[in-house]
Order: structure tokens, then sequence, then C-alpha cells
């Protein structure tokens, strides 16, 4: 459904176990064995990094909004599940994607418009180009993604919950590059929006904004969260220690039902209302202080944030989100943001451009 | 676009006998025959499924500005029949080209692929195929437009009322489920409102549709002109600037006016768009409205002063009033009287008079008519839903609790129960035009002639 993640397509046919996608993009590569041998490609996480950065560019070029590029990032991957990346050239991919993303998100750009500045963006890999080529490569995208388009983003997610957490404005925007970053994973096609939505949320909480990596955020989206996981072990450390908590919440509410002979009810949420509600009310009041003390002194701030980082527990153990899935996606984003240093944007722009070019994917 | 791809002539497989196509009719399954190579290379773009391998098209329906629809019958045991929607491809000269979808065709397949309701259309699957886009829906064998014609053909008869509750309670119900997923249909009007043979409700056609939650831009500034003229809600023709599902709602209120008198309630003409695209005031069809429903006041509706077009109401003309003989009083009173009197509604008159006038029988005098049956809270759902201010119109919820529903006889998931005629089925010609050289944009329609009489939606894509 339009507005309801649950009865979404989305939710229906475009989540995956990661044994599913693993299970998809094998079979991808057993289709022709050779030309994987032939092409080998960066890992995955270094080749999505890679398109993320070209769909930004791409976007920024034409003015298209934070919404409609992302929603061209999940396009992407839907598309890469069912097509091999070496029989496509992946500018013109990218290109189309963000074409049908801008329609959809309320935003078009003229297929002209996009394809010139494709063009001039990208001069030697879409050499051929012009417009029927990505009218052409729509008919794959839609195809491929059985007319599915309509996509749900953590970021709407992120807006409902800024409230209910008190966070303040720092807090919000880490949280929303997280979100960004997260386009770079495998998560989109993982894990529902919502849960994306908390764990940026927790990792926001947990992994202060540094004044020197706000202002390195320029270069890339990963830039900002990249550098405050790597200088905040002690924050990822505490991730671990709320989810952790998290859970054995929700398993001690479990036993006692259990125990209690309460058989069927799904585990965590029993008749905690009352109780969820005092600590929301408790939680705005301090999140406000806490913000102010935030921008003063950073340093002074452990106390507070840990407070807020345990309200965030406890609210979790009384909701039915999956905290497992959370956990899963902390530690994609942790490894992620590790794997981040690694990135070499040459080499990767490199083996792309090997199949493209010998390929003839260019013409 | 593949090179290598040779253009392609006109003649289809079918040109051993190159003379016999030279006819002007083609037989409809030649509308679905590849009108090009089919596309090689590594990138090109190669349907798995033909559509003709999946259906057998046993004729056309209706046409329209996006393409034409057909009815066709499945070749793999699907059960049912199905009409096909081919969006026309766009063409630019003598070889038609991907040019890029319409936004329209996205926004349908996308919406369509998503919604899953009893009383809206149900997209079976979409094909592309050879640049065109093929929709395949259920088929329904009637539509509201049809009905309505019908029971205007001689003698002119009512809808039964048990038919025009059920109708009303459907249509109702898939523009709740519609509004509570964010979705605005923004052109409903009673062609577009589909019912089976089972007497199911469908509402059709969400070319125009569109998600509302959280736009980037303004609703208004992506499709300036929205909604069929005759069905446009009064703030959109005040041009106001934020509108909501209640858009909808007036629509569904014209449409319960002209199931009841079997006309649209307020038959306006459109002001065509000036040379230089700006957005003329629809001043005739706000006129329509006035004379039935008054003047709109800020009392009524208190954004109204907010609205683009304000100014322009003071130049229509009041509602023509009948009988209130004035007394002698000064000045001032007879212009407070006057005032007062344009804002007076007249709806109430207008829907006893309807419900009344239309008689059962073969003529005038042969009973009381069948639709009095509908009585006051008839009239009370139809004022609630061509209420002015769109914050005080009736939602599709609250509709359906309104007591019209639940006073009487309880209402039928099936529209057509208890009738003992069967309304006359589609009209599906074997002949078609070929659609690779002459789809001229225009509304045709099988064996309505009349529907090329009603407005056509005029969209400006953003």
């Amino acid at each position: 459904m339009a507005a309801n993640y649950w009865e979404s397509t989305q939710r229906k046919h475009w989540q995956f176990t990661k044994h599913d996608l693993a299970a998809l993009r094998q079979r991808l590569d057993d289709e022709d064995p050779g030309l994987v041998q032939m092409f080998p490609l960066p890992q995955l996480r270094h080749l999505n990094i890679y398109f993320n950065q070209q769909i930004n560019r791409l976007g920024k070029r034409l003015g298209v909004r934070q919404q409609a590029m992302a929603t061209a990032q999940v396009y992407l991957k839907r598309f890469y599940t069912r097509t091999a990346i070496r029989q496509t050239n992946p500018y013109l991919v990218i290109a189309t994607a963000l074409y049908l993303a801008c329609k959809m998100e309320e935003c078009p750009q003229h297929i002209r418009m996009l394809t010139q500045e494709a063009r001039s963006l990208w001069p030697s890999d879409l050499l051929g180009h012009d417009p029927a080529r990505v009218g052409e490569c729509e008919f794959s995208l839609i195809s491929e993604m059985h007319s599915q388009l309509i996509v749900h983003q953590p970021y709407r997610s992120l807006l409902g919950v800024q409230d209910e957490f008190g966070l303040t404005q720092d807090e919000m925007s880490l949280a929303w590059t997280v979100i960004n970053d997260h386009y770079m994973t495998d998560l989109p096609l993982l894990h529902p929006p919502h849960v994306v939505a908390l764990t940026a949320v927790l990792l926001a909480l947990v992994l202060r904004p540094s004044a020197n990596a706000t202002a390195a955020g320029g270069g890339g989206s990963a830039g900002a969260a990249a550098a405050a996981a790597a200088a905040n072990a002690g924050g990822v450390a505490m991730a671990a220690t709320a989810l952790a908590q998290a859970q054995a919440q929700v398993q001690a509410r479990a036993a006692a039902i259990a125990a209690a002979g309460g058989g069927g009810g799904a585990p965590g949420f029993g008749s905690q209302g009352s109780q969820q509600q005092a600590g929301f009310s408790q939680g705005n009041s301090q999140g406000n202080s806490q913000g102010d003390g935030l921008a003063a002194e950073p340093k002074k701030v452990t106390d507070p944030r840990l407070a807020k980082v345990q309200r965030f527990a406890a609210w979790l153990a009384d909701s039915n989100i999956d905290v497992e899935a959370m956990v899963d996606c902390t530690q994609e984003l942790i490894s992620f943001y590790e794997c981040h240093e690694q990135y070499n944007d040459k080499h990767t722009k490199e083996q792309i451009n090997r199949f493209v070019k010998a390929r003839n994917l260019d013409k | 676009m593949s090179l290598t791809n040779p253009p392609s002539t006109a003649t289809g497989p079918g040109s051993v006998s190159a003379a016999r196509t030279q006819t002007l009719k083609r037989s409809v399954q030649a509308a679905f025959e590849d009108p090009t190579g089919r596309g090689t290379g590594s990138m090109g773009y190669q349907s798995k499924v033909r559509v003709t391998d999946r259906y057998k098209v046993i004729g056309f329906i209706s046409s329209g500005t996006y393409g034409r629809v057909y009815k066709a019958l499945g070749r793999h045991g699907q059960p049912g029949e199905f009409a096909i929607k081919k969006f026309k491809p766009d063409k630019e000269g003598e070889q038609a080209s991907y040019t890029g979808i319409s936004q329209s065709a996205v926004r349908e397949m996308a919406l369509c692929s998503e919604l899953n309701h009893g009383n809206v259309i149900r997209l079976v699957e979409i094909i592309l195929e050879d640049k065109c886009i093929f929709m395949v829906f259920e088929y329904a064998e009637h539509d509201l437009l049809q009905i309505i014609h019908h029971h205007t053909q001689q003698p002119r008869h009512p809808i039964p009322p048990s038919t025009i509750k059920s109708i009303m309670f459907q249509l109702l119900n898939g523009c709740q489920y519609l509004h509570t997923n964010w979705v605005l249909h923004r052109d409903l009007k009673p062609a577009n409102i589909m019912v089976t043979s089972g007497g199911e409700v469908k509402i059709g056609d969400l070319g125009l549709a569109r998600l509302s939650y959280k736009p980037l831009h303004s609703l208004y500034g992506g499709d300036k002109v929205v909604v069929t003229i005759w069905y446009r809600a009064p703030e959109l023709l005040l041009g106001s600037r934020h509108y909501t599902p209640a858009i909808d709602m007036w629509a569904v209120g014209c449409i319960f006016a002209e199931l009841l008198s079997l006309r649209p309630i307020f038959k306006g003409e459109e002001a065509k768009m000036d040379s230089k695209k700006t957005v003329p005031f629809q001043r005739n069809q706000m006129q329509k409205i006035v004379d039935i429903m008054g003047l709109p006041t800020k009392e009524r509706w208190p954004l109204l002063t907010s609205t683009t077009e304000y100014s322009q109401l003071s130049t229509l003309q009041p509602p023509i009033h009948h009988g209130g003989h004035h007394h002698g009083h000064h000045y001032q009173s007879q212009r407070q009287a006057a005032a007062a009197n344009a804002a007076v509604s007249h709806l109430e008159k207008w829907y006893y008079n309807t419900i009344n006038q239309q008689t059962g029988g073969s003529g005038p005098g042969s009973g009381t008519s069948p639709l009095a049956s509908l009585g006051a809270e008839g009239y009370k759902l139809l004022a609630g839903l061509l209420e002015y201010d769109p914050e005080r119109r009736l939602t599709a919820a609250a509709a359906l609790q309104h007591p019209f529903f639940s006073t009487g006889d309880p209402v039928s998931a099936n529209c057509f129960e208890g009738l003992k005629t069967e309304y006359p089925h589609r009209r599906v010609s074997q002949d078609d035009n070929d659609i690779r050289t002459s789809s001229l944009p225009g509304t045709k329609r099988s064996g309505l002639p009349d529907d090329s009489l009603r407005p056509g939606k005029r969209v400006k894509e953003g």
C-alpha cells in the first residue's frame, strides 16, 4: 500500500534475507562465469559507494531533491538483484534510475536535459547515448522492478520520531547523514525503513557529532558519520549496550508472560502503555536541557547522553520493534564505516570502465 | 535504441497480402502486433512476455489522449475477461522511439501495482513491449456513464434507489481506501467509475491520481489543472493552492446528484487556456455552481478570502431568486436582503424537485416517484458532499457513517440486486483504425456517441 509499509510491495517483494540476496547475486554470476572472471569488480560495498556518489553528483547538477536521489539508489539496488552489472552500462542505469525516480517523487526532469547532464558528467562513458537510450533503459528498469516503484524511505520515519525522543538539531542531522549513508549498503534491501531510521537515531545519540567531521562532510556524504564512528569506539559500545539492554528486557518480559501463562501474545509489548508514556515526558524535558549543554560544552554531555540512550533502550523494549534487526543494522553500518576507510575511488572507477569499454557498452 | 534495428514498415507479419492491408479497417489484433524489429544488443530492451502470447484481443472499447483500451481473453486459462489499456507511444515522425514514459503513466503503473481493494479496479499485470505499455486490468461490463445514459433513453426512468445507495456506498468505500492511503484520485466522474456484471463498483483510471503525503512540491505546482470541469471542486475553480482529498468528495457529490437527475448537476463550459498558458478563471462553471448552491461566503467558508480568484466572485450573478416578494423597506435593508438571498442555497429545492419529478411508470401521474424513498437523509448526504468549505465537506469515512446508509433497506454489495432488467453490455467494436498511423488525440468510445460531447480532462504535465 501506498501509505502503509506493512501492505506495501516493498515489504512483500523487495525485502530479502542476507541469504536470499547472496543467492540472487550468485545466480547472476553463474549466468556467465567467464564474464565474471574476465572483469573482476571491486567488493560490492565499494561498488555501492561509487554508484551512490555518481547518483548524487548527477542529482546535484540537476538540482534534484534528496528524496528522489534516495529513491534512485533503491531502484539501482533492486535492478542489480535481477540483472548482472557487467551486462549493463552502470552510468546509463544510474541516469535512468534518477530520471524515473524524479517522476515518481513528483519532481520530473526532462529526458533531454537529464541525458545532456549525464553525458557532460561522464563524457567518455556515454559516448553514443541519446535520450532514446535512457527511454529504453527505463523500460528495462520498470520491467525488472515489476512496476513496483513506490519506495518507503527512512527519512519519513525519522521525522516521525523526532519529537518522541526530543532529538536536537545536531542529533537529527547526524541521524539524517546515517540514513544517507545506509544507501551505500545492502540495508535498504534487508530491513524496513523504520528499523533503519531507529538505528540512525541510536547512532546519532551515541556518536557525538564532532566539529572536524562536520567540516569534512563536504567531500563525501559518508565523511561525517564515518569520522564520528572512528573517533567514537566508546559510542559504538554504548549502542551495543543499549540494544542488548532492550533485548534483555524484551526477553525477560516474554519469560514473565510465559511464566504467568499468558500465551499467544507477541513478546515485549503487553500492558506497558502507561509506563511507556511516563518515560516519554521525562525524556522530552531532559532532552531539551541536554541539547543546550551539547552546544556549549561537548565534554560534559556524557551523562545526559547516557540517560537519553537508556530511555531510548527502554522505549525500544516496550515497542514491538525488531531489536535483533536493529542489532544487525548497527553492525552493518559500523562495518561499512570501517570499510569506507579502504575505499579507493580511482581503482573502483577503473574496474567499471574496463568492462564498459571492452564490451562497447558506452557506444 | 539500438542502431541495428531496421526501421520497420507499417506492414505487420500479414504482409503476404499487402494489397489487402491497404483497407482502412484492420483487425483489432493488428494493434498489438509488432511494429518494429525486436531490440538487440546487450542493452536492448526485450520483453520477456508478449501481450499477444498471453491474451487474445476480442475488441476495441475506447480511446483517449493516453491511448486505447481493448477487451481481451486470456490464452492460458486465466479466468475472466480483461481490459487492456495500451498507452500510445509518443512518436516522432514515422518511427516510434523511446522518448520517456509520461509521468501520468508512471504514476498509474506504480499506484495500480500497489493498490488492492474491492472497490478499486484491479491490475492484473503490466507488459512493456515494443515501446508500448500494456496495462491489463480486470474487465468491468459497465460504468456509471453508461448506466446513466441507459436511463435517459425513452422512456426516461430513474435509477432504482437501492442501486443508487449501493453505488454510493461502494464508491465512498473505494474513496476511503484511496484517501487513507494518501492517494488523491483527482479525476472522479461517471465514466471512470466501473461496475462489474456482479454489481461491484470499481474506481478506475488512476492516470491523474497521485500520493498526497508530503509532496516535494505543493500539489498546485505540478499539474495546474485537475479534474474534469463539471466535477471540479470550488476550491480548485477559485485557485486554492493547497487541496486535499476533499476535491474527490466534491466530485462524488456531483456523481450522486447525476445518479439522481441523470444529468450533470453543474454543467458548465470550460474556458480554454490562453496562449500564455495561464489558467483562466472558470467563470461559467463557477456560475453553474452558484446558481444552485448560492454564492459562497466567508461565514460558510472562512478561508474563502485567501483563494486567488476570490475577487472574481463579485462578478458572478447571484442565483435567480424565485418568489419571496420584497416589501418597500428602505435601501439599506434591501441590500442586506439581496446579499443574504445571494448566499442562499437552492440545493434542497433542487433535490426535492429531482426526486419527486422522476416517475417510475410510463408517464406523469403514474404514482409517486421511486426516488422519494431516499428522503431527507439523501439531501443531507448530498449537502454534506457539496459543502463549499473543503474542511467542512464530508470525508469518505464520515460519509460512510451517514444515516443515509443505515436508514431504510440495508445496502447491498451488489448494486444490481433485485433488478429485473439487465443493463446493456459494453459495446465492443471489431474494427480499429490502424493504431500505428492514425491515433489522433480525442475521446472516442464504442457505443456512446454522447461521450465525445463531454469535456475531457486537461492536464499540463509538469
